[in-house]
C-alpha cells in the first residue's frame, strides 16, 4: 500500500483509507520480546534482547561454540527461521557476523533476510549499507547526510581525528565495535527461578499417605529455595506421573504467600481427598513433581517469639493463621464456601453488598483492625432474605403505612412502623442497552406485637408509578 | 488434726466456697481465655466467672420466630470482644436460606465491622462439623459462630474441648425443638420483645429476652435487656408497659426478675 514507517498518520489515512490504530505499549512489547528472547536461550545460553538504543526490535544470540549442535551456522539460521515463522508467525531477519554491530547492519540492510558473512569481512560487508547500519542516534545520522555521508563506506576510508572532533565520541564508538576494534559486552537475559523438586521412584506408590510423604519431603527442598530469594509460594501445581504416562495434577492456591511445609502439604492432602485423584492410581505413580506456579516476595520473619501480643491489633502470626485457615476451608468446601462481605456502592439493599470469595483479591482485608462505626444512619436488618418474598398488607390508604401484614401463613399484627425511607431505582444501571424501570421502593421497618421486627416494602408509587402496589418482605431486624 | 470435711465446710463456708470456685475453672482448663463480661452486674453475678467463658461452647436457642433475636444476640456480643480478629460464621447453605442470609450493613448497625466476617458456606453436616473444629484448632479467629440443626451430648463435648484447647468462645445457635443435655457451659434462651423506643417513638434500642437456662458452676436466670450498638453495651430494660419510667432506675428492681 505503500505506506512508510515514520509517516504521519494524516498521509498514511489518505493512502489506504481504512486504517485500525492503535497506541504504543512498549511495556508489553518489551515483555515479550524479553520471553522470545527467553525461548531463544534453547540454542545459546547467551540471549540478549535489544536495548532501546538498538531498536528494542530484536535480540543478540552468542552463537559461539553452540552452532555445531545445531549442525553448523547453516543449519542453525535455517532452524531458528523456520520456528520463529512457524511457532510464532514471525517473518524475521537474522544475519550472523563476527561483532554484535555488523550482524545488527546485516540484519536490518542486508537484502537478504538470512546472511551469514564470514571472519573477518566485516568492513567489506558494510561499505555498501547506509549510515544508519552503525546504531547512530537520528541526530548525527542526519548531520552525516547533511554533509554528503551517505554510505558507511564514505566513512570508512577517512581520518579519523575530525570525526573525533567534531561528531560525539558515539560515531567512532559505534564504528570500532561493528569492526571488532573494540569490546561489545552483551547483557544475557536471565531466567526467572523455577522453583521445582521432582522425584523418580524405583518402585511406584499407590496410597494417598506415601504421596503426601513424598510431597512433604520435595516441599521441605523447596522450601530452602524459597528462603534464599526471599519468596514464597502463592500457587502450587502438584504432577503425579502414573506407571501408564498418564498425569494428574493438582492444583492449590493460597491465601497469603507461605513457605510452611505442614501447611501445603496439608492443603495438598485435603485436595487429594476431595478430588478423589488416588482412585484411579492404576498401577501406581512413578514420579512426583512439585512446583511453585506463582511465587511472591515474602520478606523473612521472626516465626516464634511468645511475647504478650496487643489485643487490639491482630499481629502478622495471627493474620497468617488466618490465612491458612481459610486455604484449608476452601480446599475442602471449595473455592466460592468461604466469603467476606464487600460493600458496593449502591441504594438497592440487595446490591449494597457482595460476597465475594476469600482469597488473594484482598489479603489486606485480613489486617482490619478498626472498630466498626455504623456508617447508615438508616435501620438496616441483620438477615437479608434471598429473595423480597411478596406478602399480603392492610393499610388504611393506599400510600400509608401498613397495619397487617401475613407472611407464610402467619398473620402479624403490627404495632408499629416506621417510615417510609423511600429508594428510587438506580437510573443510571442500564441492563443489555435498555434502562431499567424499576419502580421506587417505600421501606417501613414494623414490628408485630410480639416484637419481631420485619423490613417491608412497597413497590411503586401509588398513582404515579402503579396503581395497585405489591409488598414485599425483604429482611429481619435482630 | 484430721476434721471431716462437713466439718470444715460448717467452720468455715465462705471460705471453702471461694477456694471452690478458685479450683474448679483450673480443672475445667478455661483459666487461659479472658471470660466475655456482658458489662452488667446483673447477669455477670450469675456467671461463674464474670462473664461468658472465653474458651468454651455456648448454646444460643432461638425461640420460635426469635432467628434473628438470637443472631442479634451473638452479634452483639461479638462486637464486645477484646481481640479485634476476624470472626467465622460457619452456616449450612441448607437449613438457613429460609431466613436469609447475614447482612453486612445490618451488622454494622449493630456495631459489628462486617469487614471483619467471614462467612463459610457448607453444604452437608458433617461439613459444618469439620469448618467449626478446623477454625478452633487454628486459633486465628477472635470465635466461631456456628448453626447446626441438632447436638447431642457426644458432640457438644467434643466441640467444647475444642473450644477449651483453643481458647476461643464457640457460639452455636440450634434449634429449640430437639433439646438434649449438651456439655455446653451456658445455655441461652433469645426471645425477641418491643424495641425500647425514644420519646418520639422511634425504635432506638434493639431489646431481647435472655434467658440463661442452663449454666456450669453458675446459676440460671431470665433477664429484659437493651442494647446499644453505639456504645457496645447491654443495659436492663425498663418495665415494657410503662415507658415512662425512667429506664436506669428501675436497673436494680429488674436484676433479679429471674
Amino acid at each position: 500500500m505503500g505506506l512508510v514507517l515514520g509517516e504521519p498518520l494524516a498521509d498514511a489515512r489518505a493512502k489506504a483509507g481504512e486504517l485500525q490504530l492503535h497506541a504504543v505499549d512498549s511495556a508489553t512489547d518489551a515483555t515479550a520480546l524479553r520471553r522470545l528472547a527467553l525461548w531463544a536461550t534453547r540454542y545459546t545460553p547467551t540471549a540478549s534482547p535489544w536495548s532501546a538504543a538498538n531498536g528494542a526490535d530484536g535480540f543478540f544470540l552468542d552463537i559461539e561454540g553452540a552452532a555445531h549442535l545445531f549442525g553448523g551456522e547453516e543449519a542453525l539460521l535455517a532452524d531458528l527461521s523456520a520456528r520463529l515463522e512457524k511457532n510464532f508467525g514471525l517473518p524475521a531477519r537474522i544475519a550472523i557476523a563476527d561483532t554484535s554491530g555488523t550482524a545488527w547492519a546485516l540484519a536490518r540492510f542486508h537484502a537478504a533476510r538470512n546472511c551469514i558473512l564470514p571472519g573477518g569481512r566485516e568492513a567489506e560487508a558494510l561499505l555498501p549499507l547506509p549510515v544508519e547500519a552503525l546504531r547512530l542516534s537520528p541526530e548525527t545520522c542526519a548531520t552525516l547526510r547533511r554533509l554528503g555521508f551517505k554510505t558507511v563506506g564514505a566513512l570508512l576510508d577517512k581520518p579519523r581525528a575530525p570525526f573525533a572532533a567534531r561528531f560525539p565520541a558515539e560515531l567512532l564508538c559505534r564504528i570500532d565495535q561493528a569492526l571488532g576494534r573494540i569490546e561489545e559486552p552483551l547483557v544475557p537475559i536471565i531466567a526467572p527461578p523455577v522453583y521445582h523438586s521432582l522425584r523418580y521412584l524405583i518402585e511406584p506408590i499407590i496410597t494417598q499417605e506415601a504421596v503426601i510423604a513424598l510431597t512433604r519431603r520435595l516441599m521441605q527442598t523447596l522450601t530452602h529455595v524459597l528462603t534464599r530469594d526471599d519468596v514464597g509460594a502463592r500457587a502450587l501445581r502438584l504432577s503425579l506421573y502414573r506407571v501408564d504416562g498418564a498425569v494428574e495434577t493438582i492444583d492449590v492456591g493460597l491465601t497469603l504467600p507461605t513457605r510452611n511445609v505442614s501447611h501445603v502439604t496439608r492443603l495438598l492432602d485435603l485436595k487429594l481427598e476431595a478430588q478423589a485423584a488416588m482412585h484411579d492410581a492404576g498401577f501406581g505413580f512413578e514420579a512426583i513433581g512439585l512446583a511453585v506456579t506463582r511465587a511472591e516476595p515474602m520478606p523473612a520473619q521472626q516465626t516464634e517469639l511468645d511475647i504478650q501480643n496487643h489485643p487490639e491489633v491482630p499481629d502478622e502470626h495471627s493474620i497468617e493463621r488466618c490465612a491458612a485457615l481459610i486455604d484449608t476451608l476452601r480446599q475442602r468446601l471449595g473455592p466460592h464456601s468461604v466469603r467476606w462481605f464487600t460493600p458496593v456502592p449502591s441504594h438497592i439493599p440487595e446490591r449494597a453488598e457482595m460476597l465475594l470469595p476469600a482469597n488473594a483479591s484482598n489479603p489486606a482485608k485480613l489486617k482490619t483492625t478498626a472498630g466498626a462505626e455504623p456508617t447508615e444512619e438508616k435501620p438496616r436488618p441483620l438477615l437479608l432474605l434471598p429473595q423480597a418474598e411478596p406478602t399480603e398488607v392492610v393499610a388504611l390508604i393506599p400510600d400509608g403505612p401498613p397495619r397487617r401484614f401475613r407472611w407464610r401463613g402467619v398473620t402479624y399484627e403490627i404495632a408499629g412502623a416506621e417510615g417510609p425511607e423511600r429508594i428510587a431505582s438506580e437510573w443510571w444501571r442500564n441492563h443489555n442497552g435498555h434502562r431499567s424501570a424499576e419502580p421506587t421502593r417505600d421501606y417501613y421497618l414494623v414490628e408485630d406485637t410480639g416484637g419481631h421486627r420485619f423490613w417491608l416494602y412497597r413497590e411503586g408509587l401509588y398513582e404515579r408509578e402503579t396503581a395497585a402496589a405489591r409488598w414485599f418482605v425483604q429482611g429481619l431486624f435482630a | 488434726m484430721t476434721l471431716g470435711p462437713g466439718f470444715s465446710v460448717l467452720r468455715n463456708r465462705t471460705a471453702v466456697a471461694e477456694e471452690l470456685r478458685r479450683l474448679l475453672p483450673k480443672m475445667e482448663g478455661v483459666r487461659k481465655a479472658a471470660p466475655i463480661p456482658f458489662g452488667l452486674a446483673a447477669i455477670d453475678r450469675y456467671l461463674p466467672q464474670g462473664g461468658l467463658a472465653g474458651g468454651a461452647l455456648h448454646e444460643i436457642v432461638p425461640e420460635p420466630d426469635a432467628l434473628s433475636a438470637a443472631f442479634g444476640f451473638v452479634v452483639a456480643l461479638l462486637a464486645r470482644l477484646a481481640r479485634v480478629h476476624t470472626l467465622f460464621f460457619v452456616v449450612p447453605a441448607y437449613g438457613f436460606r429460609r431466613y436469609g442470609r447475614l447482612y453486612g450493613h445490618g451488622a454494622c448497625a449493630l456495631g459489628l465491622d462486617p469487614n471483619r466476617l467471614i462467612l463459610v458456606e457448607t453444604a452437608r453436616r458433617q461439613d459444618t462439623l469439620w469448618a467449626i473444629e478446623e477454625a478452633l484448632h487454628s486459633r486465628a479467629p477472635a470465635a466461631v459462630v456456628g448453626l447446626i440443626d441438632k447436638l447431642d451430648l457426644r458432640l457438644s463435648q467434643r466441640l467444647q474441648l475444642a473450644a477449651t484447647d483453643a481458647g476461643l468462645p464457640l457460639f452455636l445457635l440450634r434449634p429449640a425443638e430437639i433439646l438434649q443435655s449438651s456439655a455446653a457451659a451456658t445455655r441461652w434462651r433469645v426471645d425477641a420483645l418491643p424495641a425500647a423506643r425514644d420519646r418520639f417513638g422511634l425504635i432506638a434500642r434493639a431489646r431481647w429476652r435472655l434467658m440463661l437456662e442452663r449454666c456450669r458452676n453458675g446459676r440460671s436466670g431470665e433477664w429484659m435487656v437493651e442494647y446499644d450498638h453505639v456504645a457496645h453495651r447491654f443495659s436492663l430494660a425498663a418495665a415494657l408497659a410503662d415507658s415512662a419510667l425512667p429506664r436506669d432506675a428501675n436497673e436494680n428492681s429488674f436484676s433479679q426478675a429471674g
